[in-house]
């Protein structure tokens, strides 16, 4: 089993959080839809309220790809559902391809489900793509149930072209 | 029309919020799953950290149509974090009494929330509606929403209490 280590993200992480999202994206073939910047994950995580939290998992400089010894990441915040309080929202959950099978994405939801627990939090929500049965049956294995077929939630946006015309509106 | 006024929620408006959420549930049948108390709702919305935010829709006395009542509508929203885009609103729960609508009050709190979600650097504003939820579908769609599980294939997955124990003390 590879060695590595969870810990919560710093500051200095935000080059490795950033090109693990754009893998992911790309994996999602969605890679030119990644705007944000380091700073902004620097200025948005770490500043005085956080809009975001990061784990990351790290292996030994030996053991790294490239020079690059951040290999996966989570990042997650806390939302509040008005019939039972807060929720831990895992947003984004990555771990390189030559890492995986070690347990490492095992270990990370781990993590985060105490830290859902130490937080007094009900529930982990999280969305997953319909098309994405891998990350679909690895959720299900642990006990995760698909509110959408359940109960049929459907996810809607209203992004700021819609909002600066209504904005204009008398 | 109705005089109404549109305001940021005051810890004193958790009964009425607690109400109107119990009023939202019970229209889909589900007012036994509310747990929260306004003891929650005080300590989660005006603690140090808030971990959401109101807005409440009130009309003046003279104009209560249901008596007692002035706060005769509400959103609660928090902010959400997009890896690829940044911050967005999201918007939880959104109800206006029924005697009050059509009105013009629910497009004003939309309108309210638009303006909230630009000036704190928003890129989009994200919300779930049920799909047998077809009169607020159709107010959303009308406003310019997006369904992103249509368009993008986006399922929602909960783990619940029960899970995580589970899964945190697992060897």
């Amino acid at each position: 089993m590879a060695n590595f280590i969870l810990r919560k993200a710093e500051p200095k992480d935000v080059s490795d959080i950033l090109r693990l999202i754009k893998e992911l994206a790309k994996y999602e073939e969605m890679e030119e839809q990644v705007i944000l910047t380091e700073n902004d994950l620097l200025e948005d995580g770490f500043g005085d309220h956080p809009f975001y939290h990061c784990i990351v998992a790290e292996v030994p400089k030996e053991k790294g790809t490239n020079g690059f010894t951040v290999i996966g990441f989570a990042m997650y915040y806390f939302t509040y559902d008005p019939w039972i309080g807060k929720l831990l929202y895992l947003e984004d959950f990555y771990v390189m391809k030559e890492y995986r099978g070690f347990g490492i994405g095992s270990q990370i939801l781990k993590e985060l489900s105490h830290t859902a627990v130490k937080t007094r939090c009900s529930s982990m929500h999280f969305i997953v793509a319909e098309w994405n049965k891998p990350s679909i049956e690895f959720y299900k294995r642990r006990g995760a149930s698909d509110l959408s077929l359940e109960e049929g939630w459907r996810l809607f946006k209203i992004d700021n072209k819609i909002k600066n015309k209504a904005k204009k509106k008398k | 029309m109705a005089h109404y006024k549109l305001r940021k929620a005051e810890p004193e408006d958790v009964t009425d919020i607690l109400r109107l959420i119990k009023e939202l549930a019970k229209i889909v049948e589900k007012e036994d799953q509310v747990m929260l108390t306004e003891k929650d709702l005080l300590e989660d919305g005006f603690g140090e950290h808030p971990f959401y935010h109101c807005i409440v829709a009130e009309v003046p006395a003279e104009q209560q149509k249901v008596e007692g009542y002035s706060v005769i509508g509400f959103a609660m929203y928090y902010f959400t974090y997009d890896p690829w885009i940044g911050k967005l609103l999201y918007l939880e729960d959104f109800f206006v009494m029924k005697e009050y609508r059509c009105l013009g009050i629910g497009s004003e709190i939309l309108k309210n929330l638009s303006v909230t979600a630009l000036k704190s650097g928003c890129n989009s504003m994200h919300f779930i509606v049920a799909q047998s939820n077809e009169a607020s579908i159709n107010f959303y769609k009308r406003r310019g929403a997006l369904d992103l599980s249509l368009a993008e294939g986006w399922r929602l997955f909960r783990i619940d209490k029960q899970c995580l124990l589970n899964l945190s003390a697992e060897e």
